[in-house]
């Protein structure tokens, strides 16, 4: 916890700018086409899969090495470290990601065929989805005839009502209404928790 | 009594079979919506539509002889057909084209459901009772009023039955009870991080580094007037960590700053609070 607390007051610091200051022209331009060329970016031929992008359903999970099974039979093997982001609902912590969890996870290829994960993020889901029904916090939906619970997480739980920045209240959202849900699935059930719900209002 | 509640299903079997007959007879977008029911399926694609507007015609010509005297038995045996039939075509569908549309009142999509299968169970109980009938309906309902609330109640049955018909009565109930009893609560009065997300996007600063960035969000909280966002980032192949500070308030006066730490060694390797003027290229340049 203090390391946590030691680390935020370092960084909240850098960015006030209360320690020493180094202002960014030492560093040289970063205008796309510099940083583009610093970086190996392999053109990918189109139609092939991306090296550095894993998909599957955690299987095990051994100190920082997650190993998950892909949707197409791959067993991926994805190594997290104190640097990678990690998405569960929220931005979160790696021991919040459990056996059994959707992942997804971009980084960068390993010769030994593990992946360095940047980002991972576990169970997202992205819903085009019909409001069936509101419930004491839930939004009941139609997904292709199909139904899902979205539950509306207190604190959590945004609204982008026709296009405009997130707000909290999502309330607006109207049975009977077309909407896009991006949220937490919960795996094994039919149910998700909402991130972000976008709607007409 | 019986006799009557009998005699006086005639009316509304006829009520019902003319519907239907019309939304496949007479719509627009029968023919396409013929593509969609399992009866592409069953006849082909190309066969669909007319054994579609076939079946509107059977229905036609039963419902009319079914509201027109005089009485006559093989009415009623036809609806007890057609409703096996319907439920033989229900149970069909299911198995051989789980996603295809009902197609059976509305040019709607409507999945089949349970409730489809109990309309179909009601058209054959409607029907068996109608066979029972002796007398024309016209006759029975002028003998006995009371029947009318008998139909009435079957045809709100029938109407809670239909899918298509939620948009006149069970939509409105919904918003309704979600205006009256406020299901999700109201504004929390917090920023959702999606917020800050989307100014920070917009900021000329972000755009100005954003290269450097390697991850998603690693972690963000709020001091003061600011949400703290920190992401990892690669600075001259050094793995670094990048901290933006976002105003919270939306008129307020601090403006976005960025620092590109190091935090193997603590120091900060660069400070921002505003992009750097650069050369505006011309997109036509060269």
């Amino acid at each position: 916890m203090s390391t946590t607390i030691d680390r935020r007051r370092l960084l909240t610091g850098a960015a006030l700018g209360a320690a020493g200051v180094v202002t960014g022209s030492a560093f040289g331009s970063f205008a796309p086409e510099d940083a583009l060329a610093n970086d190996a970016v392999s053109a990918l031929e189109p139609g092939m899969p991306d090296p550095n992008f894993a998909e599957g359903l955690v299987r095990s999970i051994d100190d920082d090495v997650i190993s998950a099974l892909g949707s197409d039979g791959t067993l991926w093997r994805v190594r997290v470290t104190s640097g990678t982001s990690v998405w569960k609902l929220t931005p979160t912590t790696f021991d919040k990601v459990a056996v059994g969890d959707g992942l997804y996870a971009r980084g960068a290829r390993l010769d030994d065929g593990t992946l360095a994960a940047d980002s991972v993020w576990a169970n997202i889901v992205n819903l085009k989805a019909h409001v069936v029904s509101i419930s004491d916090r839930k939004i009941h939906l139609d997904h292709n005839d199909e139904r899902i619970v979205a539950h509306v997480m207190p604190g959590i739980s945004a609204a982008v009502y026709n296009g405009t920045p997130a707000i909290s209240d999502v309330s607006m959202v109207q049975v009977d209404s077309h909407v896009q849900v991006l949220g937490a699935w919960i795996p094994g059930t039919n149910e998700v928790e909402v991130s972000t719900i976008y709607a007409a209002a | 009594m019986l006799d009557t509640i009998a005699s006086a299903q005639a009316p509304l079997l006829g009520a019902v079979l003319l519907w239907a007959a019309a939304v496949k007879l007479f719509t627009r977008r029968g023919r396409i919506r013929s593509q969609t029911t399992a009866l592409s399926t069953l006849l082909g694609k190309d066969r669909a539509a007319l054994g579609y507007r076939a079946l509107g015609g059977i229905e036609a010509l039963v419902g009319a002889a079914l509201l027109l005297p005089p009485l006559w038995w093989p009415e009623a045996a036809a609806v007890v057909v057609m409703a096996v039939g319907f439920a033989g075509y229900l149970a069909y569908s299911r198995v051989a084209a789980p996603d295809s549309s009902c197609g059976c009142m509305s040019s709607k999509h409507v999945p089949i459901s349970w409730r489809g299968f109990t309309r179909a169970g009601w058209l054959l109980a409607a029907g068996t009772l109608g066979a029972f009938a002796t007398q024309y309906w016209t006759g029975a309902i002028a003998d006995r009023p009371v029947v009318l609330a008998v139909l009435a109640a079957e045809a709100a049955l029938f109407v809670a039955l239909s899918p298509e018909f939620d948009g006149a009565w069970l939509i409105p109930l919904r918003r309704l009870r979600v205006r009256f009893t406020d299901p999700l609560g109201g504004d929390t009065g917090g920023v959702p991080l999606d917020a800050t997300l989307t100014r920070l996007h917009r900021e000329p600063l972000y755009r100005h580094v954003a290269l450097m960035l390697r991850t998603d969000v690693q972690e963000y909280w709020d001091e003061d007037e600011y949400r703290f966002v920190v992401y990892g980032a690669s600075l001259d192949g050094r793995s670094t960590t990048a901290v933006f500070a976002v105003p919270l308030r939306v008129d307020a006066v601090e403006t976005l700053r960025v620092a590109v730490v190091d935090e193997s060694t603590g120091e900060t390797l660069l400070q921002l609070d505003h992009a750097p003027d650069e050369e505006p290229e011309s997109a036509f340049a060269g």
